[in-house]
């Protein structure tokens, strides 16, 4: 029974773990929320419910600054009454929120938190009758998701007194006992997909339709508004956050986020972190900028403008179904930021502590910073990782205590004339960058496995910087010199009104009309 | 309105940097850091934590009140005997714009005036704490305290009777005096 449960794969665990961490995250990033909105707005936010909630004695008068809140707002969510309108349709208004969650939840999975560990494994392979069979049985030990280094070490103790001339020979009645010695590595993450990237983005677009299933379902004019705002924001903000993550991906070569991370955890000029926001400042606001689009959240936030929609698309909803979407905000929040720690933040990459500690630098090869033999530094590096993430979401909330919404006007046209051409620009720039410096970048082989990533040397990262510079340099000049367009919100002329002066019809005319 | 009367404003120009956003967008991240900073930093909310913090504890400058010209819950003033100082003139009946004031008379029991108030009720959910009540009243018997925090369970409780308006005067006329 225990060793099931030892045996278990690290996936298995880091699953467990990181959506309860993600889930208690979400409910107090909620709290961090109304509280940076007191912050900014001179007050102090919720600080009467505490840990004890008023029942639990010795602490139930201690105020905890409000630690409380979300487990009573949680607790008041579930227990409400699970209020279903009339005239919605049935099976859409129940899977709506469904699909949002699960779509925001399962993209967590391929976000690289720890870099990649490397374990050893003693296992007894006595009863291995010939070489296939042993190698059979050591390749079985191997955990599930985890993939083998090398060959296993095969030692054969007791029943060979001359292979091992050191130790005391053992009486010849016990049987030989042959043991393999496995290495193996695994991703310190849930899903180690080739194609993170990819995934993430595939995944993430999928919540779109919650929002706008939920609009419709709701057989309401507010939410059907919502819905199709979301739908068109959406569309449009993830050409440019596909543009930019493109250029990344250029870059590196891979569309695996655990291995653009890993490229990152190196030194340009000796000191300065090679994280890409430092060559790549541009790509990063466009990056930013479409995540704060996609989440939904201010300034982007017209799928649920309460001014002007009641709610947006989830005004009919109530109880834990509203959670729900309340929930996949957030938890789109926290994978969108770790995307972006991942591709931008160097991810679990804490720079020169490895000068202070070197178990965090690696101490396998320099050419993989990521791998590490030592599990505590894979936690380490999970909370570093985290530690990012949360500073990105703090900026989320600030931003959006700080700017006022965009007309849907405006909004499109921040992406139609202001980030695609950007981001087009920036991809192009980034390509022409790595074609041409491709010669100055020392290449770095996998001793593993066959994999081949560029590490992004320092005078590559200096003219992808250049690079970012000339775009928005261009991007101003061309702003300029854009011809001015129509006023966009003038009003309408209605003949006859004394706002405007277009002379009233002729009486014949007005007649025919009516 | 003639053509000749309307004034058209072109919209300014906006600089390069307004028109990209992000310097204008981060100088208002700058002001929200900054309140942020205040407030968690040095402590400086605008807040008053009610039940434990009141507004007449507070200067008029930290946002207290002033208790003088406040105008809460009313009040029925007593004279020197300890009698009700209405004589039931109905003036602040009269001059309520919420129409809250209900007054029946009778002969007064006393020599100094003619008329008295058996029933003086006054429906403190309807009263829109105008004050004019006050104004209007010959005998400042009728008086608006800086009593707020005044609840009930019912309507029917929030209906002051005259015992009850007698009462709030009991528990304020120490704080302030006719």
């Amino acid at each position: 029974m225990i060793d099931w449960i030892m045996n278990l794969p690290a996936w298995v665990w880091l699953t467990f773990i990181v959506h309860g961490v993600t889930m208690g995250t979400i409910a107090y990033l909620i709290l961090l929320e109304r509280k940076t909105a007191s912050w900014v707005q001179d007050r102090i936010g919720p600080n009467r419910v505490g840990l004890g909630f008023g029942i639990i004695p010795f602490v139930k008068n201690w105020k905890m600054w409000g630690l409380g809140q979300p487990m009573a707002d949680g607790l008041k969510f579930l227990v409400k009454e699970d209020y279903r309108p009339a005239g919605v349709d049935r099976i859409l208004f129940t899977i709506a929120p469904m699909i949002m969650i699960i779509a925001v939840i399962v993209s967590i999975a391929v976000i690289p938190w720890g870099g990649t560990h490397q374990a050893v494994k003693v296992v007894d392979v006595s009863g291995a009758v010939d070489p296939a069979a042993v190698a059979a049985a050591a390749a079985d030990a191997v955990p599930l998701g985890a993939r083998m280094v090398g060959q296993p070490v095969i030692q054969t103790a007791g029943g060979d007194p001359y292979a091992t001339p050191t130790t005391p020979p053992t009486p010849p009645t016990a049987p030989p006992t042959t043991t393999a010695t496995v290495t193996y590595r695994y991703a310190f993450q849930i899903a180690d997909l080739d194609i993170g990237v990819l995934f993430i983005l595939a995944i993430l677009s999928l919540a779109v339709y919650g929002v706008v299933v939920g609009g419709w379902a709701s057989n309401n004019k507010y939410s059907f508004l919502g819905g199709l705002r979301a739908t068109a924001q959406m569309v449009s903000y993830e050409i440019p956050l596909g543009l930019s993550v493109l250029a990344i991906v250029v870059m590196f070569g891979t569309l695996d986020l655990g291995l653009i991370v890993e490229k990152q955890a190196h030194y340009w000029a000796g000191f300065i972190p090679a994280w890409n926001i430092f060559a790549q400042p541009l790509t990063f606001l466009m990056f930013l900028v479409c995540i704060h689009a996609e989440a939904n959240r201010a300034p982007f936030d017209l799928a649920e403008a309460e001014q002007e929609l009641v709610g947006g698309y989830h005004t009919e909803y109530s109880s834990m179904r509203f959670a729900l979407f309340f929930l996949a905000e957030y938890a789109g929040m926290i994978t969108t930021s770790a995307v972006c720690v991942a591709l931008f933040f160097g991810g679990w990459h804490l720079p020169w502590i490895e000068w202070l500690w070197a178990p965090l630098a690696g101490n396998v090869s320099d050419a993989q910073p990521g791998l590490t033999t030592s599990l505590l530094a894979c936690a380490i590096r999970s909370m570093v990782f985290f530690a990012k993430t949360l500073a990105i979401i703090f900026v989320f909330m600030w931003v959006r205590w700080t700017l006022p919404r965009f007309r849907f006007d405006q909004l499109m046209l921040l992406a139609w004339r202001g980030m695609i051409p950007i981001s087009l620009g920036l991809m192009l720039v980034t390509t022409v960058g790595v074609y041409w410096m491709a010669g100055a970048n020392p290449r770095f082989v996998d001793v593993g496995g066959a994999v081949n990533i560029t590490m992004i040397s320092g005078p590559m990262a200096a003219v992808l910087l250049a690079g970012n510079a000339v775009t928005l340099l261009g991007a101003m000049l061309i702003s300029r010199m854009l011809p001015a367009m129509a006023p966009m919100n003038r009003r309408l002329r209605i003949p006859g009104s004394r706002f405007t002066h277009t002379p009233l019809p002729a009486i014949g005319a007005a007649a025919s009309n009516a | 309105m003639k053509d000749s009367d309307v004034i058209v404003l072109e919209e300014p120009r906006l600089s390069l940097g307004d028109q990209f956003y992000i310097p204008q967008a981060l100088i208002g991240l700058g002001t929200t850091m900054k309140h942020l900073f205040d407030v968690v930093v040095r402590g400086e909310d605008r807040v008053i934590q009610y039940p434990e913090e009141k507004r007449e504890q507070l200067t008029p400058d930290q946002g207290g009140m002033v208790l003088r010209t406040y105008r809460g819950v009313h009040r029925l003033n007593k004279d020197e005997a300890g009698r009700v100082k209405c004589v039931a003139c109905f003036m602040c009946s009269t001059a309520c714009p919420a129409r809250c004031i209900h007054i029946e008379a009778a002969e007064s029991p006393w020599d100094d005036r003619e008329k008295y108030p058996v029933k003086f009720d006054i429906d403190e959910l309807r009263c829109i704490y105008c004050g004019m009540c006050e104004e209007a009243c010959p005998v400042d018997a009728i008086e608006l305290t800086s009593v707020y925090d005044i609840v009930g369970l019912t309507r029917q409780e929030m209906i002051f009777d005259k015992s009850k308006l007698l009462k709030v005067y009991d528990q304020t006329v120490e704080k302030e005096p006719m």
